[in-house]
């Protein structure tokens, strides 16, 4: 046996036997097992999943990540790029040093000869820091101060698909383990009743561009299936067939998984195969997820204050705003990687319509995610990520006297992306675009590159963390990644 | 980096200080290293290529100080400083020995920043190669499969050469095999592996009578000659073949490639040897005289997924698709990981991007074009059941004899020349402009509307002639609907002119480079001089006994499916970063015997199965465990947990509501409501079924790509080509076999069959526990089982209620006449056994 997979079983032993249960569980079969023969084969998602030896690699600045994905591309001109020249020169034709030999989506097709269009409504600058925030953000305007910008992003893909799969697992096709992968991989996680990597997704009303949530965008790849997200859906349970049965009670499921415990102990102690003692400690925790999931999503116990941060919807399961709420309990009860997905943001007809409704459908809990989880300390040890696949083209896509279907295409050039907490730089605004938004002119960062800081924030280099697999040792960061010192606190 | 003067004293005094430390300590745990000469391929060439190729292998892209280590060539000629990286039988002079122990920091190799530093144990074999002369080879996986001698003869009766060669590697490595399974056990698993579903009581007791030496081999031969043999094994061809019921991708239409998959099922039921079920897959239609069977086989190719997303590239998603069809093609008979080198030459394996693309010109050939949209984009093939047939062919018949009599009615209604078309008649003068165009067509040119509009002109003024036209429009219409519901599969057809095919830089669609033909990657075997250069000829070279990895990758893979681990655990990847094959000389005697057999799948099944290897008990002493956890010694039986899909097949079975009828559009069984609308935006929604398409075998589940079955789980994704899937133990897995309707219902009915299988409880546990378990049960678990009935059922009886609601589970109809109490407490009880570890696990 390699010392890693010793290192797993002795962690999983220890968990398996050491750590109370509820009922009979697991201090009872301890006993039934023998404690010599109690060794299981393979660890879980849930429940004390142990990381590999020797990580966190150094004391790491952020214990847990919560990204904010932001589905569909937000118009970076629009939100955070201020590009008071893009006012002047609106409805003039982009000059051809800008886009000449860039490749853009077929709906736009070549660049040129297309009309620029100016910011769809006024900036100011915020706070302390003087960040520029658009009027359609206005509750992020207020934590602008807590926010680190990152204004000089790029990115390899033109289109959603492999942008989002980019962005998230460091590759355009499909397949590549994800960050929440990687990090519970590499750190493990803590809690025992809970998944340690969990995804939630939303999307606003009335979108009519709706992108699929596929699920490699939270895939385990080629690392263990134990490592994959797991989705919490956005209406019903939220983890499949979590409930008991129609008339069956708790006590009633209880009783029979101690039988199904017991007459295993009896096969495991005639058989011996390690995988049953394993299989045991696996519907034991079944057993604990079906009350730790009910108590993460009541919300009775929120006083009215933390709610209000969240804004109205913060109540309806599915909701961005109740997906914010839910990334801090999870956080709380030592999840180690939440992944809350919104989409709707592609803006290619409805710029002046359903760009407003995504941002009053994101704006004020995302702000107050930031908020509540500052208030109570939780924000030091957790790095907050919100942004996109790519930014959206500072020309038009449409035609400009319609206002009312204005739109802007695909832009892989350059975007923005806030983070918070978990040891970046609050009140920094990093990296310039030209004039227009266009280009990236000072401190470009490459998604690899925002890749391997987040992992050097959570304590992991990411070179080092790799996985062999069809003989090659993969990492998130591909052969690629630098890390953005000048952002970090 | 250059290559600079030989070892330095400083160095090699270190060097022998290091290893006489290590063999004083002990350290040197390489069982190879002082017993026998090095081997190149088994001890070398994985240090090599693992540690030293990504910068001096056969990437020219990526190669540095124009070193190359993979080719014999360039470690022995001198660079340009003179110096030598390999000096045969002159460790001092071999500048790779003195780069890999020098202490220099900016002289060692591999350079610390790779973190792939050498252990003492790889430095040590290096030396010693080297010192022996440095005798090269190939790595063994590119050279053809030699038959080994089995050692001794099979002595022992129903031994076979696999226990043969396996009993030689037992007597070197001191291990003592486990005794044979009992025959409950044993016919528990092989049925489980040869039809994916259990023994009835029935068939255990016959085997238990059956006296007879051959009593096992007989158990064999019925369950391979099963119809649900095919059912079985088809499944990880599926996987392998990216089989579903949509494109995947934003959209997700459905597509109609199930007459494929029913294809695939009767190939395997109908032992097509596995040359023809390669040849009729990769090029079916290229075969002189294809039969439609032929053509529909090529289904596989297209089985890929397609992109409907707006504002794709057609072009870009057509060379996707190539991209998949070569990978997958690598992937399923060489073992090769093509997808390295779409991008670049292969870091490790003797795969050039040119090769690939060279792969890739084999299917870049027909009308495919990208675009998205039509979900069975063609090229198709019409795929009519018998019944569609005959119907078609009456309604054709009636359609040329209503058009017929239409066509003899005109001629009299308007009269003209033999030249000219009822239109032309002097009778139609006056008619819209709108009818005369439709009259100048032949009646049977006309479709259903323009019928209809001659019908209305003429209702009142000629009911004679309207009556004609209105029964020729409901033949039409009659006929239209069938050949609409003639389900059309995309299968492959080459157009006449090649296309051209070209390196894309990088992999990208609009960076071409050289051009290239379509060839097969040299090196592994010649293509066959009277093959033509087509898919047909590509499935020739796959198929020659000199090509050396497609038979040591399908053998490889019935290993996996039964054993739970392939002899090869790479199933994926028989490259150079592959594992090198446990048992190297079983693997090759497997993949020869195959060939020579005639790629007979079912003589191969048979062998492996009826060897005395397979059929040790799984059970396993700690000491045993220790020393080999994962059973790749193969020194005990296979045990493991039972693939998802054959958990629900085997819950179907036992509690009598499976349903057998074979082939077939999907069903869409219990599923959890919104999965789909919640996946899709509310796109898609899941309508469930009803009846009989509740209980069909999970082969038969329609499966969406984006958003796959939940009752599944550890399965592929179906999206790109898989041949291994992981195998996890999971909270959620218990979840769903302890909660979901499907088990629920299952442990209800046969709660059901087990209260009228005896006249006492103790009677019925002991039913139930044969039933499920295939084996007596203990008096221990009677005991448990009784007092956990006894305790259920007091509860029950306090709460009738929660005993009806329990008793809903499902649509299967239930007895009423059975009390809800002791109903309710039978079904639990059942639910108990069905989520044993045993009842989920092949053992």
């Amino acid at each position: 046996m390699d010392p890693l997979t010793q290192h797993q079983h002795e962690l999983t032993r220890r968990a398996f036997l050491g750590k109370g249960a509820t009922g009979v569980g697991t201090a009872a079969l301890a006993l039934l097992l023998g404690r010599e023969r109690a060794q299981a084969t393979t660890a879980s998602p849930v429940g004390g999943l142990p990381g590999l030896p020797g990580y966190p690699q150094w004391a790491p600045r952020a214990k847990n990540i919560i990204y904010l994905f932001q589905n569909g591309a937000p118009t970076h001109v629009d939100l955070f790029d201020y590009k008071p020249k893009l006012k002047e020169l609106h409805g003039r034709a982009v000059p051809d040093e800008y886009v000449a030999g860039k490749r853009f989506s077929t709906m736009t097709g070549k660049a040129d000869g297309k009309l620029l269009l100016a910011p769809i409504e006024p900036f100011h600058q915020r706070g302390q820091s003087g960040a520029w925030v658009s009027e359609l953000l206005p509750y992020t305007a207020q934590v602008a101060d807590d926010l680190c910008f990152v204004k000089g992003l790029h990115t390899d893909a033109v289109n959603h698909a492999p942008g989002i799969s980019l962005m998230l697992s460091g590759a355009q096709i499909p397949g590549r383990p994800t960050l929440g992968a990687w990090l519970t991989y590499g750190l493990g996680c803590e809690t025992e009743n809970l998944p340690s990597f969990v995804v939630m997704t939303s999307v606003s009303k009335g979108t009519s561009c709706g992108q699929i949530f596929y699920d490699f965008y939270w895939g385990s790849g080629f690392l263990p299936s134990r490592y994959q997200g797991v989705k919490f859906r956005g209406s019903g349970e939220p983890v499949l067939y979590l409930s008991n049965p129609a008339g069956m009670s708790a006590s009633t499921r209880r009783a029979m998984l101690d039988d199904v415990a017991a007459l295993n102990a009896i096969k495991f102690r005639a058989h011996g195969d390690p995988e049953i003692a394993t299989r045991i400690a696996q519907y034991e925790m079944a057993f604990r997820m079906q009350t730790s999931v009910p108590e993460l999503t009541d919300l009775s116990r929120e006083p009215a204050s933390v709610l209000d941060l969240y804004g109205p919807s913060v109540k309806e399961q599915g909701t961005f705003a109740y997906n914010c709420l839910m990334a801090r309990r999870l956080i709380e009860r030592g999840v180690r990687c939440v992944q809350v997905m919104h989409a709707g943001w592609d803006q290619h007809n409805s710029l002046t319509t359903e760009l407003y409704t995504q941002c009053k459908d994101t704006d004020q809990p995302s702000a107050g995610l930031v908020l509540d989880l500052k208030q109570r300390g939780l924000l030091e040890d957790t790095l907050v990520v919100w942004g996109g696949e790519f930014g959206r083209t500072p020309f038009i896509q449409g035609n400009l006297d319609d206002r009312k279907r204005w739109g802007r295409d695909h832009h892989p050039y350059a975007f923005t992306t806030w983070m918070a907490g978990g040891g970046v730089k609050p009140g920094l605004s990093y990296g310039e675009t030209d004039e227009l938004g266009m280009n990236v002119v000072r401190d470009p960062v490459h998604v690899h590159d925002l890749q391997a800081t987040w992992l050097h924030l959570l304590g992991i280099h990411h070179e080092r963390l790799t996985y062999r697999f069809q003989g090659r040792d993969f990492r998130l960061t591909d052969v690629h990644g630098k890390v953005v010192s000048e952002i970090l606190a | 980096m250059t290559l600079r003067a030989s070892v330095t004293p400083k160095s090699s005094v270190w060097w022998r200080r290091w290893t006489i430390a290590l063999v004083a300590g002990g350290c040197l745990g390489g069982p190879e290293l002082f017993a026998e000469p090095v081997r190149f391929s088994r001890d070398v060439l994985p240090i090599l290529s693992d540690h030293c190729f990504a910068c001096h292998g056969p990437d020219e892209g990526s190669r540095k100080a124009k070193l190359r280590l993979d080719l014999r060539e360039g470690a022995l000629t001198p660079a340009k400083s003179g110096q030598r990286a390999v000096v045969p039988g002159e460790v001092n002079a071999s500048e790779l020995i003195r780069r890999i122990v020098t202490q220099d920091p900016d002289d060692v190799m591999p350079p610390p920043e790779s973190h792939k530093a050498l252990s003492a144990v790889q430095v040590e074999t290096l030396r010693r190669w080297v010192a022996e002369g440095a005798p090269w080879g190939r790595h063994w996986a590119f050279e053809a499969p030699r038959r080994p001698v089995p050692p001794g003869s099979a002595a022992a009766p129903g031994n076979n050469a696999i226990d043969a060669l396996v009993r030689a590697h037992w007597d070197r490595e001191q291990l003592t095999p486990a005794p044979e399974a009992d025959r409950a056990t044993l016919l528990r698993r092989v049925s489980l592996d040869l039809t994916g579903l259990p023994p009835t009581p029935a068939e255990l007791a016959a085997f238990e009578q059956d006296r007879s030496p051959q009593a096992y081999e007989r158990q064999v031969d019925r369950l391979l000659a099963s119809p649900r043999y095919g059912e079985r094994m088809s499944w990880e061809w599926l996987e392998a073949a990216r089989y579903a019921d949509s494109n995947g991708y934003q959209g997700d239409s459905e597509r109609t490639m199930w007459p494929w998959r029913d294809w695939v099922v009767g190939a395997l039921n109908a032992n097509l040897t596995f040359d023809q079920f390669t040849t009729w897959q990769l090029a079916g239609d290229l075969l002189p005289g294809a039969t439609p069977e032929q053509r529909l086989a090529t289904g596989f190719v297209r089985n890929h997924m397609i992109n409907g997303e707006g504002g794709r590239i057609p072009e870009e998603n057509r060379i996707d698709y190539l991209f998949d069809q070569a990978e997958t093609t690598a992937t399923v008979w060489l073992g090769a990981t093509f997808n390295c080198t779409r991008c670049h030459d292969h870091k490790y394996d003797p795969y050039t991007q040119r090769d690939y693309f060279s792969l890739l010109a084999f299917f870049n050939r027909t009308a495919v074009d990208g675009s998205g949209g039509d979900p069975q984009s063609k090229p198709n093939l019409e795929w009519p059941s018998p019944d569609q047939t005959e119907r078609r062919k009456r309604l054709d018949d009636a359609w040329t004899r209503t058009a017929a009599a239409t066509r003899e009615l005109e001629r009299t209604k308007f009269p003209r020349s033999d030249a000219n078309t009822a239109a032309d008649s002097e009778a139609a003068k006056d008619l819209p402009k709108e009818l005369l165009e439709f009259l100048r067509q032949d009646p049977n040119q006309r479709d259903a509307g323009r019928l209809e509009k001659l019908a209305a002109h003429w209702k009142d003024s000629d009911p004679n002639y309207a009556q004609v036209l209105t029964e020729q429009r409901q033949v039409r219409l009659d006929r239209d609907a069938v050949v609409r519901s003639i389900p059309r599969v995309m299968v492959m057809e080459d157009v006449p002119t090649p296309r051209d095919t070209f390196v894309l830089s990088r992999g990208a669609y609009d960076k071409p480079g050289a051009r290239v033909d379509a060839a097969v990657p040299p090196g592994l075997a010649p293509f066959p001089s009277q093959a033509p250069t087509n898919r047909w000829g590509l499935a020739q070279w796959l198929l020659t006994p000199e090509q050396p990895l497609t038979a040591r990758v399908v053998v490889n893979r019935a290993w996996q499916s039964f054993f739970g681990i392939g002899l090869v655990k790479t199933a994926e990847d028989f490259g150079l970063q592959g594992e090198r094959p446990k048992y190297p000389d079983l693997l090759d005697w497997l993949a020869v015997e195959f060939q020579e057999s005639g790629w007979d799948l079912k003589h191969l099944h048979r062998l492996i199965v009826t060897s005395a290897t397979y059929r040790q008990s799984s059970q396993v002493t700690r000491e045993a465990f220790e020393r080999d956890p994962e059973n790749r010694l193969l020194a005990r039986g296979p045990r493991f947990r039972m693939p998802s899909w054959m958990i629900r097949d085997v819950a179907l079975s036992l509690s009598g509501l499976l349903v057998e009828r074979a082939g077939g559009p999907p069903v869409k069984p219990y599923q959890p409501p919104g999965i789909w609308e919640e996946a899709t935006f509310g796109n898609k929604r899941y309508e469930q079924d009803h009846g009989e398409a509740l209980y069909r075998r999970s082969l038969y589940v329609f499966w969406r790509r984006i958003v796959a079955p939940t009752m599944f789980f550890d399965v592929a994704s179906r999206q790109t080509c898989t041949v291994k899937t992981p195998r996890t133990n999971v909270p959620l897995h218990a979840l769903l076999t302890l909660n979901d309707v499907t088990y629920l219902e299952a442990a209800r009915v046969l709660a059901e069959r087990t209260m009228e299988s005896g006249t006492s409880d103790e009677a019925r546990i002991r039913w139930l526990v044969r039933e499920v378990l295939g084996r007596e049960a203990h008096s221990e678990e009677v005991n448990r089982l009784t007092s956990a009935l006894a305790r259920h059922q007091q509860a029950f009886a306090a709460a009738p209620a929660s005993a009806r609601e329990l008793l809903q589970a499902g649509e299967a109809p239930r007895r009423t006449t059975v009390d809800p109490a002791t109903h309710a407490a039978w079904t639990l009880v059942s639910t108990t056994v069905l989520n044993l570890d045993e009842a989920l696990t092949k053992e």
